[in-house]
């Protein structure tokens, strides 16, 4: 066969050019003006040329004549010889090809008939072809692969050997080899039904739910650290655990995809459908110092969407991010309103550097137990407020008492003493520390700050169950957008804000205690901005109660009238270091310039009103006090009233230790409850707007949530949030999402999936292979309520499937790429199973399912070491390890594992020298081969031949053939020979590993055939799957 | 020819490789090979694999666009941000105006990071070391950079480029992948991708980092291949026993025993082969094979016992000493000589926000050296013709002291507006220093070389147009820069 033959026959089997058959838009003809036209004749306004759209019937009805080239501009151009009236422009490295041109000129032939993009119209409803003369045919799939093989002239392959059979189904299914006794088992079972059985069995193992897990968290951009620069750990674990059960119970894809867009939105969602929203907050999130937070909150709102995007309708959405999409049907409007259902939860663009806070929103993790305990500490805090609030009802008569007696001894106490509980007051008299600098203040000397230069306090340290109270006299220079009064906190968004402050927004004082900014926080904001140039006497009092309503903002002894603009707080607000109050600076924060402060005092109880306005007055308590009870009005008895609970009342005082008390223990035992971060929806939708070219600060006009109008309608009856696009996502007239899903899993199953571009749905991913059967599946996968076991069982059933490996000089030469599906297809095992392989056939494998993050040996060697860990962290499968995002695990790196940095569909399959290094010399693999060898040596005894027979069946799941056992038998002899000279060689080989070796074994015979075992195991047959 | 029969996944089932020896034809059979080139490739019509290596080593261009006037490349990259204020941009007037405010017409309200954005202050600060002029070319170094200065006629220091970045992560991967964001190819990865190897037996593209060094963090991604095939990543050279992950035997395995091992392998594959055909087991043979001579070809480069006693005394005693930058510079020139493609060093720790003098001063001694020793040593070698040097880092410093002026020990933040690289050999203009900043030294005042012109000028010197070595990935055709950069001809030799 010459070369030129063989080129030819390529290319028939890959390209239509030379078929026959009628040329087909959607498959030859679309593709084809998408990649080469659209860049200037697509759906972007902004490349438009010549107003010419070829993604639109009507463009294309403009350039050509249907059944006549010559009357056709579109032909004209693409074959002029004139370079100026050339299309493809010459210098675009866009032109077609002779047999593309041919494409076009036989589609205008033969009619020119044009359709939108074939996966944008809902899968259509097709029978499976009736195939005469067959037996092959087990199921719907087998049909419609038969029709297109007999069209190409090819048969299918022969089924393939059991053995070969259990050990795919087995790898595919659960990701683990079979034991020797499961082959056995089967190979020893004759009944029609064998097969099934084994396939029924593995869908049933604990193991597939870990296997279609560790596909997901490609998907899912998992990772066990934040990414980024910084790239610390983080609490997502237990997301990945209801991955691997919600497969292990079968729950149906379309709630698989509603729990984790939006579990938080279900009526009475449990707390393991707001777990699995944690899958929204997965992308990489940032901390490095001195970062724009919006810059990187856009970017993740970003990341949310377009992970949707291309995990469940396979679009390559942000093409729109910039500009409009260039091939498909998406405006970059409809981008933004796309990310609008993405945008509304209250999330910081940045973690905190300096505390372990869990970025906002966030579930708290517990179990029942720590549920109920929560529940009953709740409860006494319920009841311990309102037996205060009965307490000081009865304190009337004890109130009338210390009118006539008490109060009078009051005019023996200085002014200043009336307000217990001080323990800190500045009043700034004196010299004042450089560059802050000394002016005149309502009382003697004020200190005017430069805005960088803090003024520390001593105190300051509270915890959120104590009460406390803070005032001082300020003077704001002019309308301040921001800056901070004072503080107890170590940095602002270094710290995710924790402590408490006050600030100056917008001209507004702002108050606030904080765990985790904006999330986990209380704050009240004045409602007007305050005076400039004027002095201001301002308290901000707070109960202890962690709620917003218990944060007072008094404003010249006033309460001033408050926005509540936070109110769930239920963490600490100590730690993070700046344990103490600090005036006028904070880290990376804007200072109060030019701001001037006197008589700065701290006390560690609630004022009451009546002691701020004495504070703010400088005699009315004095006043009130000395005031004979006769003449005291309703509203001066009610301040007085309140101040004698607050400072004079022993049962009030009582009561208030006992809530403070029950206060604490609540706070403790929040503080200790592990959360994680979820979606949750806030109150007030945010705005989402437009980016222009795609910048975080070049906001362009509002949009509202809403899908791309290409698709079909938004639900009329859905909610314009996260649960309604769910559903849109899942309705039966979506084209997309059922597709989609099913490819993936054909991927997952047969080696490459019916669209080869997973990741690519749209007008310049490929066509399908097999058209019909990617509808008729959808269909039927929707149809049959997203059952995913049911949908891998008929894939692996089918005849298919089962197909043998074998590539014949007839099928390689017609379908090169596999793409009829005339064999089963054969590609490396994933990084995760060979490694996974090995563990089990030593037996190291330790197969508990779930639990925090394994590290073994692999994480010291990654570019970002880290200890490994001891005993079981080292023999878990490669599910579980340690994902760091900055130093992924090498071993599964080199392996071609997904980075995890983005959503991936598909990975590479590469072949490496770096990756025998792996399967050679790296410490997993040594021990796993000596491992096997020991067990071997104990099963087996001196018996070599016997031996090494079962150690071939255990890595390859076949019996070795004679002149096999021939090479590997010598192989044994020749190490054995080695180590017997070298001892000291066969105890370091020995050493590698932390299982220990058994002593009571021949240390050489057990290094030799440590030798032989790592040979099988990087045997083809080992590592490939066929 | 014909993307249709090649699409994204053209090798799923079938190396291309294997496929042509399978029928028994040249490896550079020309119709084939350009039929089954690898997923995405984009190649021009009428383009050809070169002749003479085998597919899997070349690249995807079949021809350059321009005649390469560098073939290889070593990037120096300086991660941290270095100050060109005080190491190439002399600004006398900054003296004048030490501790005054930076004016407002000057910074023209451009966004500053978190760290110094919201000081009240931004006082301008002098550099507290003394510049003056060296070499025939007269270019200003200033005195922490006396070997520098001693090449400085070989050099083409480029004070006037800039970037989008202010903060390290985004800033790096943009200067290494042309966007801010993760998920794109770096440069060494488009190389290989587009040129292929010069050596099988060693990676295309391989990074040291300087060990022991704290300051940002960098990241594997920064030497990633994003979507091109990962093989084109660039491989980490490490400085311990192993350069490359579990390169050696393990122990109580020796040469002769692994060589049994491989022995035996081949034979249990080529029995595989006489039951079955299938080009996966020939690629496995190959993939095993080539595994050996790599663990001989590497330990042969990384081994620097050969080199003589003077070598070490210009790199500097450091060089003695594995993983430091002085040693990394001479194992580049090493890789260089035997046909290592891209070879991207990186020295941390120039982010002085604080403590600038006595850092800046650490971090200079720790490179000006080496850096200077690797020029002379590949002039001298005659590779310095086309052998590319680029130094440089992710962004400069500000022109005003971050936080407070206290003294010379003060501290500068990032500023992307302006700031210095140099490049040397592989066809760059020697003794040239091009663009100008303004005198306070904050913005460009004359030709603006933005990061994907250094990367356009870059692909350029080896030949690629690049705008032309292309990957189509999710339905577009993505390139190294973006939809940005131009040749910067001035500079060109």
């Amino acid at each position: 066969m010459s070369r030129f033959s063989i080129l030819c026959l390529l290319l028939s089997a890959t390209a239509h050019a030379a078929d026959p058959q009628p040329v087909s838009f959607h498959f030859d003809v679309n593709p084809l003006l998408s990649d080469r036209c659209y860049t200037c004749h697509g759906p972007d306004k902004e490349s438009l040329e010549a107003d010419l759209r070829l993604d639109r019937a009507d463009g294309i009805a403009s350039v050509v004549t249907a059944g006549n080239t010559e009357a056709s501009e579109l032909y004209r151009r693409i074959t002029s010889s004139d370079p100026d009236e050339r299309m493809p422009p010459p210098d675009s490295g866009l032109l077609l090809t002779p047999a593309e041109t041919d494409v076009l000129r036989r589609w205008i032939e033969q009619g020119a008939e044009s359709t939108g993009h074939w996966a944008f119209a809902p899968p259509r409803k097709v029978p499976a072809p009736q195939e005469e003369g067959t037996t092959w045919a087990r199921n719907e799939i087998d049909r419609f692969v038969l029709r297109r093989l007999r069209d190409a002239g090819l048969s299918p392959a022969a089924e393939a050997s059991r053995e070969r059979l259990i050990r795919r189904v087995t790898f595919d299914l659960t990701g683990l080899p079979p034991t020797i006794e499961e082959v056995d088992a089967f190979l020893a079972d004759d009944s029609a039904e064998a097969y099934e059985r084994v396939v029924d069995r593995l869908l049933a193992s604990e193991h597939y739910g870990e296997r279609m897990a560790g596909e997901w968290l490609d998907v899912a951009r998992y990772s066990d650290t934040y990414g980024y620069q910084v790239d610390r750990d983080r609490f997502v674990w237990p997301w990945r655990d209801w991955v691997i059960r919600a497969f292990n119970r079968n729950l149906p894809y379309d709630q698989f995809i509603t729990e984790q867009l939006a579990g938080d939105l279900l009526p009475a969602a449990t707390d393991d459908q707001i777990l699995a929203t944690t899958f929204c907050r997965l992308h990489p999130q940032k901390v490095e110092g001195g970062s724009t937070p919006e810059e990187f909150r856009i970017e993740y709102v970003s990341d949310r969407t377009q992970t949707v995007a291309t995990a469940f309708l396979g679009l390559t959405l942000e093409c729109a991010r910039c500009h409009e999409h260039k091939y498909d049907p998406i405006t970059q409007a409809e981008y933004y309103q796309l990310t609008a259902f993405f945008d509304n939860i209250d999330e910081a663009g940045l973690y905190s550097y300096f505390t372990q806070s869990v970025p906002t929103p966030t579930l708290v993790l517990a179990d029942e137990p720590t549920k109920e305990q929560l529940a009953g500490l709740r409860a006494d805090v319920t009841s311990a407020e309102q037996r205060l609030a009965e307490i000081a009802a009865e304190q009337r008569a004890s109130f009338d008492r210390w009118l006539e007696t008490a109060r009078g001894k009051s005019g023996e106490q200085a002014p200043t003493e009336l307000a217990p509980g001080e323990i800190a007051h500045l009043d700034f008299e004196g010299e004042i520390a450089a560059p802050n600098t000394a002016t005149a203040g309502p009382v003697g000397q004020a200190v005017r700050l430069t805005g960088d230069d803090a003024v520390p306090l001593e105190v300051g340290n509270f915890h959120r169950f104590e009460p406390f109270s803070v005032a001082l006299w300020m003077n704001t220079p002019d309308h301040k957008e921001r800056a901070v009064v004072y503080h107890r906190s170590r940095a602002w968004t270094d710290a995710g804000s924790r402590g408490y402050e006050l600030l100056i927004e917008d001209g507004r004082l702002s108050a606030a205690l904080i765990h985790f900014w904006p999330g986990n926080a209380i704050r009240v904001r004045t409602t007007r901005p305050i005076a400039v140039g004027e002095w201001l006497h301002v308290a901000v009092t707070y109960d202890g109660s962690s709620r917003a309503e218990g944060l007072r903002i008094f404003i010249n002894g006033e309460m001033a009238p408050v926005d509540i603009i936070r109110d769930e707080l239920h963490k600490e607000i100590t730690g993070g270091g700046g344990d103490n109050i600090t005036i006028g600076e904070r880290m990376r924060d804007r200072g109060f310039t030019g701001g001037m402060v006197d008589e700065f005092r701290v006390f560690t109880r609630r004022l009451t009103p009546l002691e701020v306005s004495h504070l703010y007055q400088g005699n009315r308590l004095t006043e009130l006090l000395g005031k004979p009870v006769g003449q005291l009005d309703d509203a001066e008895r009610a301040q007085l009233f309140e101040y004698h609970l607050s400072t004079a009342n022993s049962d009030y005082e009582g009561q208030l230790t006992e809530t403070k008390r029950a206060r604490e223990a609540l706070a403790n035992a929040q503080n200790a409850a592990q959360e994680i971060m979820v979606m949750r929806e806030l109150d007030k939708p945010r705005q989402t707007f437009l980016l222009q070219r795609g910048r975080y600060d070049a906001r362009g006009e509002p949009v509202l949530a809403q899908t791309p109008a290409a698709f079909p309608p938004f639900p009329e009856d859905a909610p314009q949030n996260r649960l309604g696009l769910a559903r849109w996502l899942t309705s039966d007239e979506q084209p997309l999402t059922a597709r989609v899903t099913i490819n993936r899993y054909w991927q997952m199953v047969f080696g490459a999936g019916l669209v080869r571009t997973p990741e690519d749905f749209g007008s310049q991913g490929q066509s399908p292979t097999h058209p019909d059967l990617l509808d008729w599946l959808a269909r039927d996968f929707a149809d049959r309520g997203w059952d995913v076991k049911r949908l891998l069982k008929q894939m692996v059933m089918s005849s298919t499937y089962r197909q043998s490996s074998h590539v014949s000089e007839e099928t390689v030469g017609t379908d090169p790429e596999n793409r009829l599906w005339s064999r089963a297809s054969s590609y490396r095992l994933p990084a995760e199973m060979l490694r996974d392989a090995a563990l089990a056939t030593s037996g190291l494998l330790v197969e508990r399912i779930g639990g925090p993050p394994a590290k073994p040996y692999e994480v010291e060697v990654s570019f970002k070491p880290t200890k490994p860990d001891t005993g079981e962290g080292l023999f878990r499968r490669s599910l579980y390890t340690y994902w760091k995002r900055t130093g992924p695990a090498p071993v599964m790196m080199t392996l071609d594992a997904s980075k995890r940095d983005v959503c991936r569909v598909r990975r590479e399959r590469t072949s490496s020298p770096l990756q025998a290094f792996v399967m050679m010399n790296g410490p997993q693999f040594v021990e796993a081969s000596r491992l096997l060898a020991e067990h071997l040596m104990r099963e087996h005894g001196e018996d070599n031949a016997t031996l090494l027979t079962d150690m071939f069946r255990r890595l390859t799941s076949r019996r070795p053939s004679e002149p096999e056992i021939a090479i590997l038998t010598q192989l044994a002899e020749t190490q054995q020979a080695r180590f017997a000279a070298a001892p000291e060689q066969a105890s370091a080989l020995l050493k590698i590993g932390a299982s220990p070796h058994s002593e009571s074994l021949d240390a050489v015979r057990l290094a030799a055939l440590t030798v032989v075992a790592n040979t099988i195991l990087n045997f083809d047959e080992s590592i490939t799957r066929r | 020819m014909n993307r249709q029969c090649t699409g994204h996944e053209a090798s799923v089932d079938m190396p291309r490789r294997e496929l042509l020896s399978r029928f028994g034809m040249g490896l550079g059979s020309l119709a084939l090979a350009e039929m089954l080139s690898p997923p995405g490739a984009q190649a021009a019509p009428g383009e050809s694999v070169a002749a003479d290596k085998l597919p899997d080593e070349a690249g995807v261009l079949k021809s350059l666009h321009f005649p390469a006037r560098a073939k290889r490349v070593i990037f120096l990259f300086q991660a941290g941000g270095p100050s060109q204020l005080d190491l190439f941009d002399h600004k006398p007037l900054l003296k004048v105006k030490h501790g005054t405010e930076l004016p407002d017409e000057i910074r023209q309200g451009q966004r500053l990071t978190g760290m110094s954005g919201n000081q009240s202050s931004l006082p301008l600060a002098s550099s507290p070391f003394a510049f003056q002029q060296h070499g025939e070319s007269g270019a200003w170094l200033s005195e922490l950079l006396p070997h520098t200065a001693s090449v400085a006629d070989d050099l083409c220091i480029i004070r006037s480029v800039n970037t989008e970045a202010i903060n390290h992560g985004p800033a790096v991967t943009f200067v290494q992948t042309g966007t801010q964001f993760p998920g794109r190819p770096s440069i060494g990865a488009w190389l290989s991708y587009g040129l292929g190897t010069d050596n099988a037996n060693l990676p295309a593209f391989v990074v040291m980092v300087t060990k022991d060094k704290g300051g940002q963090p960098l990241l594997s991604r920064l030497w990633g291949s994003g979507f091109l095939p990962s093989k084109h990543q660039g491989v980490r050279f490490r400085s311990g026993k192993d350069p490359v992950l579990y390169l050696s035997n393990p122990d109580g395995i020796d040469a002769d025993g692994r060589r049994d091992m491989l022995d035996a392998l081949r034979r249990l594959h080529e029995l595989q082969l006489t039951q079955q055909s299938d080009p996966l087991i020939e690629t496995r043979i190959s993939q095993y094979e080539l595994a050996y001579r790599m663990q001989m070809s590497i330990p042969e480069a990384t081994d620097l016992s050969d080199e003589p006693a003077h070598i070490f005394d210009e790199y500097g005693e450091d060089a003695r000493n594995p993983g430091t930058y002085a040693a990394n510079c001479l194992l580049a020139r090493r890789l260089a000589e035997r046909g290592v493609r891209f070879i991207q060093l990186y020295h941390q720790g120039w982010d002085q926000h604080g403590g600038l003098r006595k850092g800046i001063h650490r971090q200079c001694l720790e490179t000006d050296q080496a850096s200077a020793a690797l020029v002379r040593d590949l002039k001298r070698r005659g590779m310095l013709e086309d052998t590319l040097v680029v130094w440089g880092g992710e962004f400069g410093r500000t022109n005003y002291c971050q936080g407070k002026l206290q003294g010379d020990n003060f501290g500068r933040d990032h500023h992307p507006r302006c700031f210095s690289m140099w490049m040397a050999g592989g066809g760059v203009r020697p003794g040239m220093t091009y663009g100008e900043t303004d005198p306070y030294g904050y913005n460009i005042a004359e030709n603006p070389v933005p990061i994907h012109d250094v990367q356009a000028t870059l692909m350029h010197l080896l030949g690629i147009d690049h705008e032309r070595l292309t990957f189509k990935y999710q339905g577009r055709r993505f390139r190294l820069t973006d939809v940005h950069g131009n040749v910067v001809d001035d500079i060109l030799a």
